[in-house]
């Protein structure tokens, strides 16, 4: 198990849980497992990175939620002061920059925020002003004393999902647990590397479907590029019969949890309780596989 | 030629298996093309056995590199970079991040030696086939990139003029999981947005904020609720929510057997599976037999079978 001082220097272990594929059980393992490690008394936050589709709320009920906005800087033009020369339009790498008539215009879904703009203006007709795309909501959650939840939530209609998931992990970091646990988004772009990135552990959440084998691999390059630790947990098993085994094999990774395919966990999961509480299987798989985490996280690394 | 995006919000929910159904059921009777606009976990292929493959490279944008041999170690990228991409390693060289680093070029524009460039880099792969109900496009992004968006606007490109050269009917599109970026661009200009929901709270609570982009975006949606059998409190869920937004809910697709591996067998071209009749295919064929007469499709299918 995990203890504080295990961690050094009180920085707590951080456990990414993800998946190439959407819908293999992130959600179901992460808010499980981060009940259970609350109840022998550690400090833990679980940190809902997934916020295009935040569902860790659904399952976790914050007693006393408080919400801050997140904003982006994005470049404006001010046209008075804009002489149209196009040197913002040329520096700028997302094409965000148009000179339209006698101004330059920004489009604010593309501009990333660099500030190059603002720099290589002649004229000083670029400001940045800062624009809202989501928010982060965090409270202590109801009936699990030492469990604190984070949610990143992306407007609709917004799409820089990134900033939202780095904010959430600085304010699940701010809460200063044992453990960070971080339902991660599905995919293996921009987004998931945001969410996993500097993790002490990913745990790849996977099904023995093709789909499942396939986005397997997928997730397992993106955590050798990013030098993570990882290890497996294979979910719906008896569901197909692609060879997760032989997959982890070659790539060395260990399958350190296995959850067997079981209508009970559908039909708990699907009313939004806690699967763990309703099944002391469950509980037990998940509880023999916090014990793993520091030895899995060292091992790796030392093998690194 | 109509257009259908097959989206959900939540992973999992099975939009690539319905697309791979829509696609077995629509092929029967019309010229048929789709794409795989989840290019972060493109599985369509997959499901259709697409071959005979052609893939090119997708470029990205550019990365920011050091030359350490040029550089003075003044720090000056490390204050202007905004992605926190450049760090100074224990030997006083600076390295940039490339997980990190949005390539905006402000290092390099910066740097008084000319030491931080720019280089160019490849983000994933677009690439176009034949699958058992037609042509196919798909794309692979490469680990950790930033570009779904883009690479989903180019396999939707490929698709529409694949779609075209064989004088398609209809265009499926699977779509990416989420509301974000990628999904944003794989709706552009479609007729039709096919919401693939699941019996949870978390399927119920996705598909919602599909229907808010969907209503903000101006585009049609239906709703197709899978696994319908795996919960019935789920199932309530989700059809209350659809009758309270209006959304008109087309087909409950059971779970068992499992529609994966019916597909499995239609893709492997073993005749004598009377779609109809299989469990599960006739729900995904009552949904599909609505949004054929809905985007006009019937009347395409007896024009092209008075002609043959």
């Amino acid at each position: 198990m995990i203890h504080a001082d295990q961690a050094g220097g009180g920085a707590p272990f951080v456990l990414a849980i993800a998946s190439g594929k959407g819908g293999t059980g992130k959600t179901l393992v992460a808010t499980n497992a981060a009940a259970l490690a609350a109840a022998t008394g550690l400090r833990v936050v679980l940190a809902d990175c997934d916020v295009e589709a935040p569902n860790d709320h659904l399952f976790l009920r914050c007693a006393r939620e408080s919400a801050s906005p997140v904003s982006v800087p994005v470049a404006e033009v001010d046209p008075s002061a804009c002489s149209a020369c196009g040197r913002c339009r040329d520096a700028c790498a997302y094409g965000a920059v148009r000179i339209l008539g006698a101004s330059a215009i920004v489009f604010d879904e593309l501009c990333k925020g660099c500030g190059l703009c603002v720099e290589v203006c002649p004229e000083h007709a670029v400001l940045e002003a800062p624009r809202r795309v989501g928010e982060v909501v965090s409270g202590p959650v109801e009936g699990h004393p030492g469990l604190s939840l984070v949610t990143g939530r992306l407007d609709v209609g917004q799409v820089k999902s990134p900033s939202i998931i780095r904010s959430v992990r600085a304010a699940a970091a701010a809460l200063a647990g044992d453990l960070v646990v971080l339902d991660a988004p599905p995919g293996v772009a921009c987004s998931a590397v945001a969410a996993v990135r500097g993790s002490d552990l990913l745990l790849l959440v996977t099904e023995p479907t093709v789909f499942g084998l396939h986005d397997l691999e997928l997730s397992l390059r993106l955590g050798r590029d990013l030098d993570l630790p990882m290890a497996v947990v294979l979910n719906r098993e008896g569901t197909g019969e692609a060879d997760i085994e032989g997959l982890c094999r070659s790539w060395g990774v260990p399958i350190v949890a296995r959850i067997p395919f079981d209508r009970r966990i559908a039909q708990v999961y699907a009313r939004g309780d806690l699967v763990a509480d309703a099944l002391p299987e469950l509980a037990q798989v998940l509880t023999e596989l916090l014990e793993l985490l520091p030895g899995i996280s060292r091992r790796e690394v030392m093998s690194l | 030629m109509k257009s259908v995006v097959v989206a959900s919000g939540k992973g999992g929910t099975g939009k690539t298996t319905i697309t791979a159904a829509f696609a077995h059921l629509a092929a029967r009777r019309l010229r048929v093309t789709v794409a795989d606009a989840d290019v972060e976990a493109s599985n369509l292929s997959l499901a259709l056995h697409v071959r005979d493959l052609s893939c090119v490279e997708f470029p990205g944008g550019s990365k920011g590199a050091i030359d350490e041999d040029v550089c003075t170690g003044c720090g000056l990228c490390v204050r202007v970079c905004r992605f926190g991409a450049i760090t100074r390693g224990p030997s006083g060289v600076y390295r940039v991040d490339p997980f990190a680093c949005e390539g905006c070029g402000r290092c390099a524009f910066e740097c008084p030696v000319g030491a931080a460039v720019m280089t160019p880099t490849i983000a994933g792969e677009a690439c176009e086939g034949e699958s058992v109900t037609g042509p196919a496009a798909f794309g692979q992004l490469g680990p950790g990139e930033d570009l779904s968006g883009k690479l989903v606007t180019e396999v939707r490109r490929l698709a529409v003029d694949a779609a075209e050269r064989h004088h398609s009917d209809v265009l499926f599109i699977d779509g990416p999981p989420g509301i974000g970026c990628p999904l944003i661009a794989a709706v552009a200009s479609t007729d039709l947005l096919v919401a693939v929901a699941e019996p949870t709270v978390s399927g119920a609570h996705d598909l919602e904020r599909l229907a808010d982009l969907a209503a903000r975006l101006r585009l049609p949606m239906r709703v197709v609720l899978n696994k319908a059998d795996l919960s019935e409190d789920g199932a309530v869920r989700v059809r209350r929510l659809c009758e309270s937004r209006g959304l008109a809910l087309l087909a409950e697709v059971p779970f068992e057997p499992t529609l994966a591996v019916l597909l499995e067998t239609l893709a492997e071209g073993t005749e004598g599976i009377p779609v109809e009749r299989a469990s599960g295919l006739s729900e995904v064929a009552k949904a599909w037999a609505a949004i054929e007469r809905e985007l006009g499709l019937g009347e395409r299918a007896q024009e092209l079978l008075v002609r043959s």
